[in-house]
């Protein structure tokens, strides 16, 4: 069994392969951030990636939707192969969603116009049927009164929810989530957290770069744990929080909890 | 959580101070702030002093601008033709009126600040009639301590009946209706003097008002800005979206018609644009259209590469008769052959459903409509190719130049930025050149170039108008200042929205017009519309290669008519408010544009 596959339940195993990394390897200059990194997703899995900062957790899912390019390895999304074919990338872009630590929200447009733009200008979508959808998302996100503000003057949590919003609203068939409560004020990362076990609860394939332990517990179908470029260990949240193989792992988790 | 709330005290409120109040705490706090408000003081109202000195001096001869009014205005434009330039600054000021009141985000103005303007200036009317010479005239004398008292008092009841903490506003309507009234007001009764004409010559006509054939158009065109205002906001209720849209596309489109309609030769050929152009340009517009149409539909691939073959052998055969002369054949229709070949073995790539076709059918159709104007348009004979005298100049050269190499050098320079950001180093490498040569050469020299070198270099029997190479001259330099206004804005746009737009999938394309440029755009207002005052003023360059701008009417042209010799100072005084008024509202409206994008996206 490969380590890409441990910890998979015989109903995790029966579904189809959402991401599958293999043997993926980055560098920044000399620097090596992945080193040969093999994990599959499977349909409808949360999956958490845990580890110290530097850890290459990050830049593994940024590699994922390709806003880092890895020089070795494969990354296979939905089937389709991450290559240099732009085609390709914009089409694996558009059915991944992605939720960034800064929220990257865009300043200029008002919260609805930041979650239309992309239906509209990618999936060439009627303006109307967008905002319609638009507006159910902020419903589920809590924030359906803020639909004409400008993201400077939403609070931290509710800019991270439109960022939520707007990835959902190109339907995607996966979502990622780069520490997405990190740069939030404590008070404010429950009402986000809550928006993702929500979607996590409605089936999405999830891959989430987080720090938020009871988050992990909860929802997590499988954790990952990362270091140094590696992969140390996989397993489910009972096999982490109770009986962690590698010293590695049970080093971290002691600082951390 | 009701219950524990603090109790909110109201903020003390602050005491109102007067006026010497304020002068003391401001003006006279300590021994070197009073030294510092008396020497300037002192140096400002000399200078005031002796400007006025200037204005109203015995030698100064004010008839000398009254009587050339026109030809500051728009030195030898065919009297008789003078309508077309009414009807350009008309539709000029209509659309600008409609695209104020369609948009309507104008808060207008606060009342207590107008309030507060309006006593500073009768402050400052007061001081100008304590500094006017004695030579002055009596009636300004008087008109200046009438502007001073009505304003002061007016400013004052206002200050008194609205409480300090109110924030009423006069809506922009209505300032704009008391602006244009009060202009409206001066050119109809202010005795600034006119001119009449007797035998050939004219000659001052002191103490009447503007002459009717200049005040009547300014009437209907400043009432236009007004009126266009308020119809603008009441059609941006109910329309909005569509008569946003019209407005764009006459921002966009507009331009080339004014220049049309200002440029053409008065007895331009009609009968021949309708009897060869528009058939010709329909008749590829249309046929080519549907035959784009037809061969896009799946399956066609093959027959649509065979007849692209064809039609490029014919169109190629075209060449080769022209070029051995078989037989006559405009040079149009040849490079349209030409096109609809190289469109026609496009269509394999385009092709697809329904709606994909139209949108390639439609795009050539556009296309050809627009070349082929273009085409007639270059070879239009127009009043540019008359050579000597120059018939157009003053205001309207200064205007028009910087107006056109504002809206040319725009679009250049953000693509020239974008090169330059660019991740291909061949664009890269170009843009950075170009920019470089051209911030490194002076801008005299660029316009030499254009004006003297450049016709040397183009093939035989093709020219350039003087006013077309001065023009390409300042596009040309405008356009590497704006790439780098441009640049500073492109690199304030943080790494994460770029981020972010991949990681929605968009192109390329839409990333950088929907995300980064208007961000970027929106960061360098202040360096753009300090780069177009520059090239607003730098227009008076115009003088050395031969154009008749506004200072070399009032530096050279006026001095030598035998009614004023020598009088140089009223012209250049007249010119230097004229460009600080143009420079002045600029930048206001800029500051004005700058503060509501700013209140749209508070951090």
């Amino acid at each position: 069994m490969s380590i890409a596959d441990q910890a998979l339940t015989d109903d995790l195993a029966a579904r189809r392969d959402m991401i599958v990394c293999r043997g993926v390897k980055k560098w920044f200059g000399d620097f090596q951030a992945l080193r040969g990194v093999d994990v599959t997703v499977k349909d409808r899995e949360v999956m958490v990636v845990l580890g110290p900062s530097g850890s290459g957790k990050s830049t593994l899912i940024r590699c994922i939707n390709r806003l880092e390019v890895h020089q070795e390895g494969d990354i296979v999304v939905d089937g389709v192969e991450l290559t240099n074919d732009t085609r390709n990338i914009e089409k694996i872009r558009s059915e991944v969603g992605m939720v960034f630590q800064q929220f990257n929200l865009f300043p200029h447009l008002t919260v609805l116009d930041n979650i239309t733009l992309a239906p509209i200008w990618v999936r060439k979508k009627a303006k109307a049927e967008a905002e319609r959808t638009a507006m159910e998302l902020l419903e589920r996100v809590g924030i359906p009164e803020q639909a004409a503000k400008f993201p400077g003057q939403l609070s931290g949590g509710q800019q991270q929810r439109v960022a939520i919003a707007r990835s959902l609203a190109m339907e995607p068939k996966i979502m990622l989530f780069d520490e997405p409560t990190s740069a939030l004020d404590p008070e404010m990362i429950a009402e986000v957290l809550d928006v993702m076990k929500d979607l996590a609860r409605g089936g999405m394939t999830m891959m989430v770069v987080t720090h938020e332990m009871g988050f992990a517990r909860e929802v997590a179908d499988r954790l990952v744990f990362m270091e140094s470029g590696d992969v140390v260990e996989v397993g489910t949240p009972e096999h982490f929080f109770t009986n962690p193989k590698e010293e590695r792992t049970k080093l971290f988790l002691s600082q951390i909890l | 959580m009701s219950e524990i709330t603090a109790p909110i005290e109201t903020r003390p409120e602050e005491p109102s101070h007067t006026a010497g109040r304020w002068i003391r705490d401001n003006l006279f706090s300590s021994v070197s702030n009073t030294i510092q408000t008396v020497v300037f003081s002192a140096i400002v109202l000399g200078l005031l002093r002796w400007i006025l000195g200037q204005v109203f001096s015995e030698d100064a001869d004010w008839s000398s601008v009254a009587t050339n009014l026109r030809l500051l205005m728009s030195y030898n434009y065919p009297t008789e033709q003078f309508v077309r330039i009414w009807v350009a600054a008309a539709a000029i000021f209509l659309m600008l009126g409609l695209s104020l009141g369609a948009w309507g985000i104008d808060p207008g103005f606060s009342v207590r600040r107008s309030a507060r303007t309006l006593i500073s200036t009768g402050v400052f009317a007061l001081v100008v009639r304590l500094l006017l010479p004695s030579s002055t005239p009596d009636a300004i004398a008087m008109a200046m301590i009438v502007i001073g008292v009505v304003a002061i008092v007016i400013g004052g009841v206002v200050m008194r009946a609205v409480p300090k903490s109110s924030d009423r506003r006069v809506s922009f309507t209505a300032a704009l209706g008391v602006m244009v009234g009060l202009v409206l007001a001066v050119v109809w009764l202010v005795p600034f003097g006119s001119y009449g004409v007797a035998e050939g010559e004219r000659y001052a006509v002191p103490g009447v008002t503007v002459a009717s054939s200049t005040k009547v158009p300014w009437t209907i065109v400043l009432l236009l800005v007004f009126f266009a205002q308020i119809l603008g906001r009441r059609l941006g209720v109910s329309v909005g979206s569509v008569i946003r849209r019209s407005i764009v596309a006459f921002w966009v489109i507009g331009p080339a018609f004014i220049i049309f309609l200002v440029l053409r030769d008065p007895s331009f050929d009609w009968a021949h644009v309708w009897s060869t152009d528009v058939p010709m340009a329909a008749a590829f517009a249309l046929g080519g259209g549907a035959l784009l149409y037809a061969l896009g539909r799946p399956g066609r691939d093959d027959l649509a590469r065979v007849v692209g073959a064809l039609l490029l052998a014919l169109a190629l055969f075209h060449w080769v008769a022209a070029f051995f002369g078989w037989y006559p054949m405009l040079q149009k229709a040849r490079i349209s052959f030409l096109l609809i070949a190289l469109a026609v073995l496009l269509v394999p790539t385009f092709a697809g459903e329904r709606s994909a076709r139209v949108r390639f059918a439609g795009a050539w159709v556009g296309f050809m409509v627009v070349l082929h104007w273009l085409i007639t348009g270059i070879n239009t004979p127009s009043t540019l190719e008359i050579s000597a005298p120059p018939f157009l100049g003053g205001l309207v050269l200064t205007v028009g130049i910087a107006y056109y190499v504002m809206l040319v050098s725009f679009p250049l320079g953000v693509l020239l930025s974008l090169a330059r950001t660019s991740k291909m180093p061949i664009f890269r490498v170009m843009s950075t050149t170009y920019i470089e040569v051209i911030r490194g050469v002076p801008l005299i020299t660029v316009l030499f170039f254009f004006s003297i070198m450049l016709p040397l270099f183009l093939p035989r029997g093709m020219g350039i108008s003087d006013l077309a190479a001065v023009f390409a001259g300042y596009t040309v330099f405008s356009a590497a200042y704006m790439a780098e206004n441009i640049r500073g804005g492109l690199q304030s746009v943080r790494r994460g929205q770029y981020e972010a737009a991949d990681a929605l999938g968009l192109t390329t394309v839409q990333r950088t017009t929907l995300i980064v440029l208007p961000q970027a755009l929106r960061v360098s207002i202040p360096n753009l519309v300090g780069q177009a005052i520059a090239t607003f003023k730098e227009t008076s360059l115009i003088a050395i290669v031969g154009g008749f701008d506004l200072l070399r009417i009032a530096n050279s042209t006026i001095p030598n008519q035998p009614d004023f010799l020598g009088q140089k100072r009223p012209g250049l005084l007249f010119i230097s408010l004229v460009y600080f008024v143009v420079a002045y509202t600029m930048s206001k409206s800029s500051q004005r544009l700058e503060a509501r994008l700013q209140a749209g996206q508070a951090r």
